[in-house]
């Protein structure tokens, strides 16, 4: 599966309601040193409630600048969340289905 | 309910998301569109798409497997169809494997040479059939 | 010394550089049409130049990323491709009407039609971008530049009446025999003239090609707020030459005999031969700039290796889009369409182009992933933002202008 086939895709949770589009889906490379670099295991996927195009990414990272572009990027995609793969059920190209009692998580990057 | 005008979703309570130990990623922020260096800092191509190891598409996913992984960034004619939507068949996807990439940062790094990877074939063959015809084109600058 | 020489260089550079067929041709048919009550849109455009190469430059100088990656990976591939899309077309044109300049030059000096030139032109300007050094094809082509001076000089020469220069320049209204319509059209176009996306790709690229490190960027600064708005003075006094000379006799201007007028009235043979020589070289370092400026665009967005500092063969998608625009540039002249009408419109398309190019160089400068500490201070977002807004509004006032006004008729 590519990415490409994910990211834009409707996500709907267990009764079949839509709840917004992948805007992205991340990944960590926690799994201790491969070759090179560690393998990149996928954590879970960013759901955006209005729109998959993430635009810069103002709503998950600290920079507030330059006025009024980062605020009005960060409302755009209020009410964002991430959702880690032990909740998806389905990830068809047409769609994303999670399972019934997801949780869904703050997506705001810590780093 | 009234299903004349679909609700939007809003999370009653956003939990704080588990942290990994390692290196976190998004792909569409930090990976995608960020261009490939090879082990010497030559510009290879840009990280059009990415490869993943699973799941198959449109089958439910049984509870408890593991996560996919990441196998390869995708150049190549993968970039038209990311923007205009389809997908271009497997054997047309030019691959470089997750395996030679030593750091992700503002570039990908990779640990080994531009010439010795698939992703760098238009590249040789304009060196070879177009440049390398003109006089002065493998001349130092 | 040897360090004040070098900052020399680069400010005189800088001067020599900033003037091409475009800054020529739009500052004279303004100067010719509504004298100088244009010219608050000069330093506008100044300005704005400053903040936008100032900040490219120091993305690149820091991050090593030069402005056309950043707008893939921040704007992503469809809007990138877009931008990609209408930056080339435009420095297509632009490449077509440099060259096309510099043929109109050599036909001022020679007599011999302009068509012949631009064989010519074209091997010249590909034979430099094949083998000169990036350092000395700047140098050379800023410095023989610098003798449009002339203009300044001619204009002293003319001996004008600075008191209804200055008024109409500080009291700016709209010529009784003009349209507000055209006048804003005008606007627009000397705007773009000032502002050309093609010179931001060109300075930030050129940034990696001359390995600027954090400590040269002092210097650049230099070179930037010294160089450009004396360059933005030298296209006043083209304005200047054609609002003492054109105007009141009512000429227009369609082709560089017209601009030229001025300087050969106030100077005779000698200015002349000095202005066609200035004009050669500002006109063949801009085709230089804007064919590198084709390559590095595609280079950029696509992946490719790049730059004069490698060996072509280590860069070959790079040189091969950059002889096919050449070929472009002259299969369009070859279609007999005038190079000064191609300037005009090029200078308006790149004003309605600069927002996409602007707005992701704004957002980078300010990611300390990219900058470490050198984000933007403030001043530097407030000015940002400001021209973001200006530039918002002349690139969607410029089409329905041109067309209400039939591209400034």
């Amino acid at each position: 599966m590519n990415l490409s086939d994910v990211l834009g895709s409707d996500v709907v949770d267990g009764a079949g309601q839509r709840l917004g589009e992948v805007s992205d889906v991340r990944f960590a490379l926690d799994a201790g040193a491969g070759q090179l670099l560690s393998p990149a295991r996928l954590v879970g996927i960013v759901v955006s409630p209005r729109t998959a195009s993430s635009f810069l990414g103002y709503e998950r990272q600290v920079i507030s600048q330059p006025w009024p572009v980062a605020q009005l990027l960060r409302w755009r995609h209020k009410g964002s969340f991430l959702v880690l793969w032990e909740d998806i059920a389905v990830m068809g190209p047409e769609r994303v289905g999670l399972r019934p009692g997801f949780t869904a998580y703050d997506a705001r990057l810590t780093r | 309910m009234n299903k004349s005008k679909p609700k939007r979703f809003q999370p009653q309570q956003l939990h704080a998301a588990p942290y990994p130990a390692g290196l976190v990623l998004d792909a569409q922020l930090h990976l995608l569109d960020r261009q490939i260096l090879d082990v010497d800092g030559v510009p290879v191509t840009t990280v059009d798409d990415i490869e993943l190891s699973g799941p198959e598409p449109d089958e439910k996913i049984p509870e408890g497997s593991a996560p996919p992984q990441i196998t390869a960034l995708l150049t190549g004619p993968v970039l038209g169809t990311r923007i205009f939507g389809g997908r271009p068949p497997s054997s047309r996807l030019i691959r470089i494997p997750w395996k030679a990439v030593v750091g992700v940062d503002t570039v990908v790094s990779l640990g080994v040479r531009a010439d010795s990877m698939d992703a760098s074939w238009v590249e040789r063959w304009l060196r070879n059939h177009v440049i390398a015809r003109i006089p002065g084109g493998r001349h130092e600058p | 010394m040897k360090r004040l020489l070098g900052v020399a260089l680069g400010i005189l550079t800088a001067i020599g550089g900033f003037v091409d067929i475009g800054d020529l041709v739009t500052n004279a048919v303004v100067g010719s049409r509504f004298g100088m009550s244009l010219a608050w849109v000069v330093l506008v455009g100044v300005v704005g130049i400053c903040l936008f190469a100032n900040m490219s430059g120091r993305v690149a100088a820091v991050s090593g990323r030069a402005t056309f990656e950043v707008i893939r990976e921040r704007l992503g591939p469809r809007a990138g491709l877009a931008n990609l899309g209408a930056s080339f077309l435009i420095n297509v044109m632009t490449v077509t009407a440099e060259i096309g300049g510099i043929a109109l030059a050599l036909q001022l000096a020679s007599g011999v039609a302009y068509i012949l030139w631009v064989p010519f032109a074209l091997l010249a300007v590909w034979l430099v971008v094949w083998r000169v050094k990036f350092s000395i094809m700047e140098n050379v082509t800023g410095l023989v530049g610098l003798s449009l001076v002339v203009f300044a000089v001619a204009l002293f020469l003319l001996k004008p009446d600075w008191g209804a220069l200055a008024g109409q320049a500080f009291s700016p209204s709209v010529p009784a025999q003009e349209g507000a319509g055209v006048y804003w059209y005008y606007a627009i176009a000397l705007f773009g003239a000032a502002m050309t996306p093609y010179e931001v790709f060109f300075f930030s690229s050129g940034a990696v090609e001359e390995r600027w490190k954090i400590k040269d960027l002092a210097q650049s600064r230099l070179n930037v707020l010294l160089g450009f708005p004396l360059g933005g003075f030298l296209s006043l006094a083209i304005a200047g030459c054609a609002a003492v000379v054109l105007l009141p006799a009512g000429i227009s201007v369609t082709s560089l005999s017209q601009v030229a007028l001025p300087v050969a009235q106030a100077g005779g043979q000698l200015a002349l031969a000095v202005l066609i020589l200035g004009v050669v070289a500002a006109t063949f370092g801009a085709a230089l700039e804007t064919t590198l400026s084709s390559g590095y665009t595609l280079a950029q967005f696509f992946g490719w290796s790049w730059g004069k500092f490698r060996r072509p063969a280590q860069a070959a998608r790079f040189h091969v889009s950059m002889i096919v625009v050449l070929l472009a540039g002259v299969a369009v002249l070859a279609t007999g369409v005038d190079p000064i009408l191609v300037t005009e419109y090029s200078v308006v398309f790149s004003a309605i182009a600069l927002p996409l190019t602007y707005l992701p160089i704004l957002i980078v400068a300010n990611d300390p992933q990219y900058m470490g500490k050198h984000v933007n201070n403030r001043a530097v977002n407030i000015a940002g933002v400001i021209y973001l807004f200006i530039i918002l509004v002349a690139s969607l006032a410029a089409i329905p202008l041109m067309i209400a006004t039939g591209a400034g008729a």
